[in-house]
C-alpha cells in the first residue's frame, strides 16, 4: 500500500531522513519509534507531502507521488540538448547524462531549464503539473492526525467534520453530516457537535480530530504523536478510541512514545535514529531483543 | 463678536444631505479598500517575488504621497491621460478605498502571518487547495484579528473624506466653508464640525475597544 524507497530530506544542510526504505501492507499497523528529532514527523509528513523529499520515491497504492525528479525522467533527458549533444557527437551512456543532470537539478535553476529550449521547457512543465495533480490527490486517501489537533477553531464540531468531505469529495450536505455524526458517535462526541473546539478538552479536541480525519475515507491513516500535547488522563480515552480503529483493519502509521501501546496494537516496529531505520520488527521481537545498541539505549530510558 | 449658534439650525438640512455624504464616502472606501486589501495581503504573503514586489510598491506609493495630491490626481489628472471619467464621489472613494487597502493588507498580512501553522498543514492534509485553504480557513480567521484595525481604518477614513470637499462634493466640511462665505461667521460652523466628529470618532473608538475584548476573549484557549 506505501512503498518509500531511499527517502532523503534535507533541510538546508541538516540531513533529517537519510535513505529512509519502508514497506507499509494493507491493513498493517506500523509503529515508529526513535529519539525526538530523529525524523519521525518529517518521514510521516512526507508521506502525505507536507514536506517534499529531497531525493527518493514514495509510492502509496502504486502510485509514484514524490515531486518529480525531472531531470531523472527519461522523456525529460532525451528532449533535453546536452543528450542530444551528446548523442550526436557519440553514443554516450545514460549514466553520465544522469550525473551532469543530477548536478543541474541540485542548483535548481530556472534560468538554465530556459535555456534548454522552449520545447524541453514545457515538457518539463507539463509533466510537474501531471504530477502533482497525481500526487496531491493522495492526500484524500491518506487522513493525518496531529500532535496539536488543528481543529478549525472558527468552526463548529460537526462544520469541522463536514468541510473537507463537501468540499473535496463534493458530498452533499445531508449525506456529510449523517456521516459526521455516525463518527462523531463512535468517539463518543456527538453531544458535542454543535459546540466550537475551543471549549473541548484536549482529549475531545484529539477524539474530533481523529473523527474529521476518517470523514474523508481515507485507506490509511497516519498519526503523530496523537497523546503527545495531552493531559495524562486524557491520553486512554484517545488510545482506546485509536485502538477500536486498528481492530476495524484500519492501516495506520503511528509515531508514538507510549511504548506500551505500540507494542499491544503494532504489527510491526520501526526504529529511525538520525534520518535511518534501523531496526524493522515485530513488536516482541524489538521490545525484548533489539538488535542495535542504540534501540536498546533508548529502550532504556523509555521504559 | 456676539456667537449664534442658531443659525446651524437653521442650516440643518443642508448639513443632514451633507454627512451622508460623508458617511457614504466612507462606508463605500472601507468596504471596497477591504476587498482591495485581500488579494493585495495574499500578494503579500505569497512566495512568489515579483507580486511581493507589486505589493509592497503599491503601499508605497500611498505612503509616498500626500493624500490631497492623489485625490487631485485621480479627479483631474488621470482622466486626461486615460479613457477614464469619474465623478467627484467616484474619484474620492477609490482613492480613499486604495489607500486603505495598502493600510488594511498590512494588518491583514500580519493577521495571515499570526495564523497557526498547524491550520494550513490540517487543511491540505484533508485534500484541500490553496484557493479553499484561503478563503475557508485562513481568511476568516485572520480578518478577526483585523476587525480592530478596521475600526481605525474608519476613523481617519471619516475624517480624511473631508478633502473631497476640494474637489467639489458637499461634505460637512463644505457646508461649514457655504455658511462661512454666506453669514460671515465661521467659529460656529467650524465648531459645530469639529464637535460633530469628535462625538462619531470617539463613538467609533469605543466600538473599536469593545470588539478588541472581544476579539481577544475568543482567542483565548
Ligand atoms: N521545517 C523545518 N525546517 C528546518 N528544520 C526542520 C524543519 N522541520 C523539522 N526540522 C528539523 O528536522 C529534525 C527532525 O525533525 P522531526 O522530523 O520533527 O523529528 P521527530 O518528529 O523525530 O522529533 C529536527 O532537528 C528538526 O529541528
Ligand atoms: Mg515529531
Amino acid at each position: 500500500m506505501i512503498d518509500v524507497k531511499g527517502l532523503y530530506k534535507d533541510f538546508g544542510s541538516l540531513h533529517v531522513l537519510r535513505g529512509v526504505d519502508l514497506h507499509v501492507d494493507e491493513g498493517e499497523i506500523i509503529s515508529i519509534i526513535g529519539p525526538s528529532g530523529s525524523g519521525k514527523s518529517t518521514l510521516l509528513r512526507s508521506i502525505n507531502l507536507l514536506e517534499k523529499p529531497t531525493f527518493g520515491e514514495i509510492w502509496v497504492e502504486e502510485k509514484l507521488i514524490t515531486p518529480p525528479d525531472p531531470y531523472l525522467h527519461t522523456e525529460i533527458i532525451r528532449a533535453s540538448y546536452t543528450y542530444k549533444a551528446m548523442m550526436a557527437a557519440r553514443g554516450e551512456d545514460i549514466k553520465v547524462i544522469r550525473e551532469i543532470k543530477e548536478k543541474d537539478l541540485l542548483k535548481e535553476n530556472s534560468r538554465f531549464l530556459r535555456k534548454e529550449g522552449p520545447e524541453y521547457y514545457a515538457l518539463l512543465k507539463k509533466i510537474i503539473a501531471e504530477h502533482y495533480e497525481n500526487a496531491y490527490s493522495v492526500r484524500r486517501r491518506v487522513g493525518m492526525v496531529f500532535q496539536h489537533f488543528n481543529l478549525f477553531p472558527h468552526k463548529t464540531v460537526l462544520e469541522n467534520m463536514i468541510y473537507a468531505p463537501m468540499k473535496v469529495n463534493r458530498l452533499e450536505r445531508p449525506k456529510a453530516v449523517e456521516k459526521a455524526r455516525a463518527l462523531l458517535d463512535s468517539v463518543g462526541m456527538l453531544a458535542k457537535q454543535d459546540v466550537y473546539p475551543d471549549t473541548l478538552s484536549g482529549g475531545q479536541k484529539q477524539r474530533v480530530a481523529i473523527a474529521r480525519a476518517l470523514a474523508m475515507d481515507p485507506d490509511i491513516v497516519l498519526f503523530d504523536e496523537p497523546t503527545s500535547a495531552l493531559d495524562p488522563e486524557m491520553v486512554k480515552e484517545v488510545l482506546d478510541v485509536i485502538k477500536r480503529l486498528a481492530e476495524t483493519g484500519m492501516t495506520m502509521l503511528l509515531v508514538t512514545h507510549e511504548m506500551g501501546f505500540a507494542r499491544e496494537v503494532s504489527d510491526r516496529i520501526c526504529f529511525l535514529d538520525e534520518g535511518v531505520l534501523i531496526e524493522d520488527a515485530p513488536p516482541d521481537i524489538f521490545f525484548s531483543t533489539p538488535k542495535s545498541e542504540r534501540a536498546r539505549t533508548f529502550l532504556d530510558k523509555v521504559l | 463678536m456676539q456667537l449664534d449658534f442658531s443659525i446651524i439650525l437653521k442650516w440643518l438640512p443642508q448639513f443632514g444631505s451633507a454627512l451622508l455624504v460623508t458617511l457614504e464616502t466612507t462606508v463605500c472606501s472601507l468596504l471596497l479598500g477591504l476587498l482591495f486589501s485581500i488579494p493585495l495581503s495574499l500578494c503579500k504573503i505569497s512566495n512568489i517575488r515579483p507580486l511581493q514586489w507589486i505589493a509592497s510598491f503599491y503601499t508605497s506609493i500611498f505612503r509616498g504621497v500626500p493624500l490631497l495630491v492623489q485625490v487631485f490626481m485621480m479627479y483631474f489628472g488621470i482622466p486626461l491621460v486615460l479613457p477614464v471619467k469619474f465623478t467627484a464621489f467616484q474619484a474620492g472613494t477609490l482613492v480613499f478605498a486604495m489607500n486603505s487597502a495598502a493600510y488594511i493588507s498590512e494588518s491583514m498580512r500580519g493577521g495571515i502571518k499570526a495564523i497557526d501553522r498547524g491550520q494550513y498543514e490540517a487543511a491540505l492534509a484533508l485534500g484541500v487547495h490553496y484557493a479553499g485553504m484561503m478563503k475557508d480557513i485562513i481568511l476568516p480567521q485572520a480578518i478577526k484579528s483585523v476587525l480592530p484595525s478596521l475600526v481605525n481604518e474608519f476613523i481617519s477614513l471619516l475624517k480624511n473624506t473631508t478633502l473631497i470637499a476640494s474637489i467639489g462634493l458637499v461634505d460637512i466640511l463644505r457646508v461649514g466653508q457655504l455658511i462661512q462665505s454666506r453669514t460671515y461667521r465661521a467659529f460656529e460652523p467650524f465648531f459645530a464640525i469639529s464637535v460633530f466628529y469628535y462625538i462619531l470618532v470617539m463613538g467609533l473608538s469605543f466600538l473599536g475597544k469593545l470588539l478588541e475584548r472581544r476579539v481577544n476573549k475568543s482567542d483565548r484557549r
